[in-house]
């Protein structure tokens, strides 16, 4: 039996008088690619935002694996296993795009605050920022301060940052944004290969993508679950055509 | 090249008690100091974009701790050999920067401000008031004992105590850059939040650049008390707070060695033109306020984009720019120097003063043409200024 990565129990947040999640269930269970869609303001970002410690919960309680996680600080969210990445693109702009990408690893390899050598020295830690790298096809742009690459290749750091810290839970909140179909492409095909033995739940727009990367879909709108089960059956789902696929290219 | 300037910048500043008079050591003493406590404030500020308004705080907590060491010594209490003492003003300035540093990095940008504004405000209220430590209006007092040899009586010995500990402490911060918690420290300015979903305790790394820069301020602060074997509450007081942030804005903060071309530079020319002047304050906050005006880079950020210039570009298409530039400065400085001398006299001799003795020339205080000349000579500062920089940048689209 597969269990529960990430565990939503009546959650709800406001701001202020606006109700932008309503008391909501959710199970992302091991091992599966688990997509979040509904259309703009539905509450994705601020779901992605609650479960990762950004943002404080009005109600309900957050677990991952078993552990509950609502309260706790996002640094301490992260070590237990769990790493996300942004909808606007959060990078370090003074830092190259391989010192970005170091930021993320040292962590891993306990070296967070340590003074006593240059961060370039820790040659496990070059060897790993090397294939990161790679892998987000950066290579060739790796001392470029952050601040001056491009729009997509700040897409792809910021998905480079995520995978950084090697979590065994990654929340990725609309990844291939504003990119081009090739670039798109890549990007599922990275995914597809780092979510094996991850749980990964991801926010997307682009009903190809979900369809063609994800087990499980969820729903939402305004705030509320819509709809929750397997991909296939989503697509089926009178309900969920009407309230978001029909709309799809309004986002 | 590097190398080669480096070499040679160590052999100037070893030379300098050979070269010069006790009145010129001392001047490249404060000069050292200055330059080694503005590096310090720019850790926080150049990495971790904390801007802190109260740096005196422990500067002077390093001045402090160094006299007391002093008097212990000189009471026969301590051991210590002097050239080490202001190591323990370096520690005692790390230890309040610990405890500071850990409350007023709960907040960033202007509440951080407030914060350190706040302790240094604190404590300098606290060295008015607690004689027994701060020594009241007289301040404390304490002599350089002798050790191994040397007396420490003349300048110049004292002198190599505060080179043997700035170069090191500058060269060490410089390192600090380039370690891991340098780096992070880059990304907190950069992103705080972000570092956190990386597995940073934001707040810790944050509480460990305030701890690392109060103790390199405490160490500049501790290597004037030695040389000054006096110390008083004054060292807490706003100017030392706000003379530091000005070095180190007008010399440029985005550069490592910005804070030592304004912290020298200002130093060295308040020092050159305290007989002209008693008004030198005012004169580098005119300098601080037209460099934030057009330049907010600074110095260093100028230095080197002329100097990228001068590389790739033949240097007669230069003229044009350097000439400009240097004009625009020259009526900046003739204005500031105008207006600040008159408007002193005139505000410090009230109605009883008529007219004033500038640039060889008498000018009336009545007369509208003695306001009309800063006037025009600013207006015509700001147009040679605005030309230099339509200027620069036209080369510089060039060369890229
Ligand atoms: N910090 C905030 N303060 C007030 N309202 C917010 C805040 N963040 C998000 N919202 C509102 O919450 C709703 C959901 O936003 P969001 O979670 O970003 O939607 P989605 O990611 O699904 O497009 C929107 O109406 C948005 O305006
Ligand atoms: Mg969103």
């Amino acid at each position: 039996m597969t269990s529960a990565v990430i565990s939503l129990q009546g959650i709800a947040k406001c701001f202020g008088s606006l109700e932008v999640i309503r008391h909501l269930d959710l199970d992302v269970l091991e091992g599966e690619r688990h997509a979040l869609i509904g259309p703009n303001g539905a509450g994705k970002s601020t779901l992605v935002g609650m479960i990762s410690g950004l943002i404080p919960l009005s109600a309900g309680a957050i677990f991952l694996n078993g552990r509950r996680i609502d309260g706790l600080a996002p640094e301490r969210i992260n070590r237990l296993g769990l790493g996300r990445s942004f909808q606007i693109t959060r990078i370090f702009p003074r830092l190259s795009a391989q010192e970005n990408l170091r930021i993320g690893v040292m962590a891993r390899h306990g070296i967070r605050y340590s003074l006593f050598r240059p961060a370039t020295a820790y040659s496990a830690v070059a060897r790993e920022v090397e294939a990161l790298l790679a892998k987000v096809r950066l290579d060739g742009r790796a001392g470029v301060v952050a601040g001056e690459l491009s729009y997509s290749e700040q897409r792809a750091l910021e998905l480079g940052m995520a995978l950084a810290s090697e979590p065994k839970v990654l929340l990725l909140d609309e990844p291939t944004a504003g990119m081009s179909r090739d670039e798109a492409d890549h990007v599922v095909d990275l995914i597809r290969t780092i979510a094996i033995g991850r749980t990964v739940l991801i926010v997307e727009h682009d009903m190809d993508v979900v369809f063609s990367l994800c087990d499980r879909v969820t729903v939402l709108a305004y705030g509320e679950l819509i709809a929750s089960g397997p991909a296939a059956e989503i697509r089926r789902n009178a309900r969920v055509q009407e309230a978001y696929l029909g709309t799809e290219h309004v986002a | 090249m590097k190398w080669l300037a480096i070499a040679a910048a160590t052999i100037g500043l070893l030379l300098v008690p050979v070269l010069f008079g006790d009145r010129f050591v001392f001047v490249f003493i404060q000069m050292l100091t200055a330059s080694l406590f503005a590096l310090a404030f720019n850790l926080l500020w150049r990495h971790t974009r904390l801007l802190s308004f109260g740096h005196a705080a422990h500067f002077g907590a390093g001045m402090f701790a160094t006299i007391h060491l002093m008097r212990l010594a000189e009471a026969n209490v301590l051991a210590v050999p002097l050239p080490l003492i202001p190591l323990g003003g370096a520690l005692a300035a790390c230890l309040l920067g610990v405890v500071a540093g850990y409350f007023a990095t709960v907040r960033t940008g202007t509440y951080f401000a407030m914060i350190t504004l706040a302790v240094a405000e604190l404590i300098y209220a606290l060295g008015s008031q607690w004689e027994a430590l701060f020594g009241g209006e007289a301040g404390l007092s304490s002599m350089r004992l002798p050790w191994a040899g040397w007396t420490f009586a003349t300048t110049g010995e004292v002198y190599y105590i505060v080179l043997g500990w700035v170069v090191p402490a500058a060269a060490a911060l410089y390192f600090v850059g380039l370690t891991p918690l340098g780096r992070l420290a880059f990304a907190i300015g950069d992103d705080e939040t972000r570092v956190r979903f990386l597995g940073y305790n934001a707040h810790r790394a944050k509480t460990m650049v305030f701890a690392l820069s109060a103790f390199h301020a405490g160490l500049a602060g501790g290597l004037l008390a030695l040389v000054n074997e006096n110390v008083n509450y004054g060292a807490f007081g706003g100017t030392v707070s706000a003379s530091v942030v000005l070095h180190t804005f007008i010399g440029g903060s985005g550069v490592f060695l910005g804070p030592v071309i304004g912290a020298a530079g200002l130093t060295l020319l308040g020092a050159l033109l305290s007989d002209v002047t008693r008004l030198w304050l005012l004169y580098v906050g005119a300098a601080f306020v037209l460099m934030m005006l057009y330049s907010p880079e600074g110095l260093a950020a100028l230095f080197i984009a002329n100097l990228r210039l001068w590389r790739e570009l033949p240097w007669p298409s230069l003229v044009r720019l350097n000439l400009l530039g240097g004009l625009a400065v020259l009526a900046f400085v003739c204005t500031t120097v105008f207006v600040v001398e008159l408007a002193a006299r005139a505000l410090t001799e009230g109605a009883s003063a008529t007219a004033v003795v500038l640039f060889g020339t008498t000018w009336s205080l009545s007369s509208p043409v003695t306001w009309a000349i800063p006037i025009a000579l600013a207006l015509a500062g700001h147009v040679a200024l605005k030309a230099a920089i339509r200027q620069r940048r036209r080369l510089e689209d060039a060369v890229a």
